[in-house]
């Protein structure tokens, strides 16, 4: 399988802050990777930096072999790069559909045809009794959805999930852990980013750790549990001795 | 569809009304106020482009009005080129002068932006005041009058100017409701709403603004050499006045703004209750129909900060709802 996301040698300062530090790590095709980490680890300004909200210091990120660093964001979503953001951004006052509707037109200039497929979106993401609704008017799962509606009807190829089940109950994260499944059956690369170890257990195969914007560890979900570090410096050390305990890691 | 059958007969009668309404209204006083209202409608609705869809509140399109004011004038006394195709002519310059104000202004977001666009309509008065030589300088100069010259967009009578006013208008709104149901009308909408999201989506927010401004300061262009040809007189502190960058917003916020109509009705609101407060209240204490202009002003934007378009919505809505004790009260 080729590889759809290729960041090497990244790194962003912010000031004397070191955000990222010379983070590399690779997606390949049908994956999802979790980035996990604690608070102020780097992991929204990577998404930022692949999104190309911010430049890189040094780096690069290429997706599905196009170089990304040095490209706006519209133009690496045009290149089939789509994220939600850790706040929901909904456009409040538009309605689900006409939300959903503004990210078809990047594929299809025709009104209808962008209705069609955001139509087709809003269904996939289980919105559709919304559809009439104003986006500020939605609870905040719903408001998730909609995020994940409008950056599928990009037609994306690779998603970037930023803490899209922060703030659900429990019921509503395992909706969520089941979206997020039917996205990768689907065929989409996912990059997920999450608290939640209970949901990044259950989605992803691949899972790469940041600290202080360092990556400390990479592997799969078993060893990265297992892992002294990561225990050290993210899951805690009750962790260690109940692995299969469900729940959100302490900060 | 009943309602759209309803809407189009309310849009055919409104239009019908419109066109015979000089033949009803014959006094001159009466069709100044329905030019003046035609007039600040259609600024209205190219401020509304920019201002209302895309929520970029510029407080500096007088810097157009201006331009399109001066340059038909220019080509009519220096060259003797009609208005016609000054006006034409006008709103090409005002659209190129958008390229680098934007270029400046957009730089800069919300409270900052609207600072830089005010800055930039004050800079272009300052620039006629002071280059005396190329443009009359601060006494400005009178339209020759030639009488009766409809090719010279001079006419003996006030209705021909109110068809001008209507043609303008309803130009803009053409426009506007083209630009509302195309892809550009959401992607400006989501701009308003949150850039970053809207670049997230593929959005080219810098071009789209871009190529909106031109279209607002053509046609706010337009507005400066009607005014210019209505009135015979020209100087920078007219073309460029700063009322006219607040008029433009102003009937926009009111009326409800990223509306198709709502300059509109925004206009018609104001400026009837200015000119009622006038002969109600002008030969009282002077300046007082201001005082109460502006009251009625505050209190319209503190009630209904949607405008008077965001109203009826909501009235809509909650109408529709049944039962009505479970609609959203001030959603």
């Amino acid at each position: 399988m080729a590889d759809a996301l290729v960041i090497n040698g990244l790194n962003k300062r912010f000031g004397g802050l070191r955000a990222v530090q010379d983070v590399s790590f690779t997606v390949r095709a049908n994956e999802t990777l979790a980035l996990i980490g604690p608070n102020g680890a780097g992991k929204t300004t990577a998404f930022n930096l692949i999104m190309g909200f911010y430049r890189p210091d040094a780096g690069s990120v290429s997706a599905f072999g196009a170089e990304l660093v040095g490209m706006r964001p519209h133009q690496v979503c045009a290149l089939g790069v789509a994220r939600t953001f850790q706040v929901a951004k909904p456009f409040g006052g538009m309605s689900v559909l006409d939300n959903v509707m503004t990210g078809a037109f990047l594929r299809d200039r025709s009104p209808d045809a962008a209705r069609a497929k955001a139509r087709e979106a809003i269904d996939f993401v289980g919105l559709s009794a919304r559809e009439g609704t104003a986006a500020r008017d939605l609870t905040t799962i719903d408001q998730r959805r909609l995020e994940m509606a409008r950056a599928l009807a990009t037609q994306p190829r690779l998603l970037l999930l930023d803490e899209v089940m922060a703030g659900l109950n429990p019921a509503e994260v395992d909706q969520a852990v089941a979206l997020v499944g039917k996205l990768s059956r689907r065929g989409l690369t996912i990059v997920i980013v999450e608290h939640l170890m209970r949901a990044i257990m259950a989605v992803a195969k691949h899972i790469v750790v940041l600290d202080h914007g360092q990556k400390i560890a990479e592997g799969a979900p078993k060893e990265i549990v297992a892992n002294p570090e990561v225990i050290r410096a993210y899951l805690g050390s009750s962790y260690a001795h109940a692995p299969a305990a469900p729940g959100g890691a302490a900060s | 569809m009943r309602l759209k059958r309803l809407g189009g007969i309310a849009l055919a009668s409104v239009i019908a009304l419109m066109l015979l309404l000089p033949l009803a209204v014959t006094s001159s006083f009466a069709l100044d106020i329905l030019i003046r209202v035609l007039l600040f409608s259609f600024i209205g609705t190219a401020w509304n482009l920019l201002g209302g869809y895309a929520r970029q509140l510029s407080l500096g399109h007088a810097a157009f009005f201006g331009l399109g004011a001066y340059t038909s004038t220019l080509l009519q006394i220096d060259f003797g080129i009609s208005p016609w195709i000054g006006m034409v002519a006008g709103g090409v310059v005002a659209l190129a002068a958008s390229l680098p104000i934007g270029w400046l202004c957009f730089r800069l977001r919300g409270p900052y932006f609207t600072i830089a666009t005010i800055a930039t309509a004050q800079v272009l008065m300052l620039i006629f005041l002071k280059f005396r030589d190329f443009a009359w300088g601060a006494e400005g100069t009178t339209i020759p009058n030639l009488g009766h010259a409809p090719l010279m967009m001079q006419f003996d009578g006030k209705a021909y100017y109110y068809y001008i006013a209507l043609g303008l208008l309803a130009l803009a709104l053409a426009v506007t409701a083209r630009i509302e149901r195309s892809r550009v009308g959401y992607y400006l909408v989501a701009i308003g709403e949150d850039e970053d999201a809207a670049e997230a989506i593929g959005v080219n927010v810098p071009k789209v603004k871009r190529d909106i401004y031109m279209i607002s300061a053509f046609l706010t262009a337009l507005a400066g050499t009607f005014y210019t040809q209505y009135i015979y007189f020209i100087d920078p502190q007219t073309a460029f006045n700063f009322n006219v960058s607040i008029e433009a917003a102003l009937v926009s916020i009111v009326g409800g703004v990223g509306t198709l109509w709502g300059p509109v009705i925004g206009t018609v609101l104001l400026e009837t209750t200015s000119a009622l407060l006038q002969s109600w209240l002008g030969n009282s204490v002077g300046g007082v129909q201001l005082t109460v202009y502006s009251l009625i002003l505050m209190a319209v934007i503190l009630w209904r900060p949607t405008g008077i378009m965001g109203f009826l919505t909501e009235w809509r809505a909650r109408r529709a709802k049944a039962p009505p004790a479970l609609a959203k009260a001030q959603a």
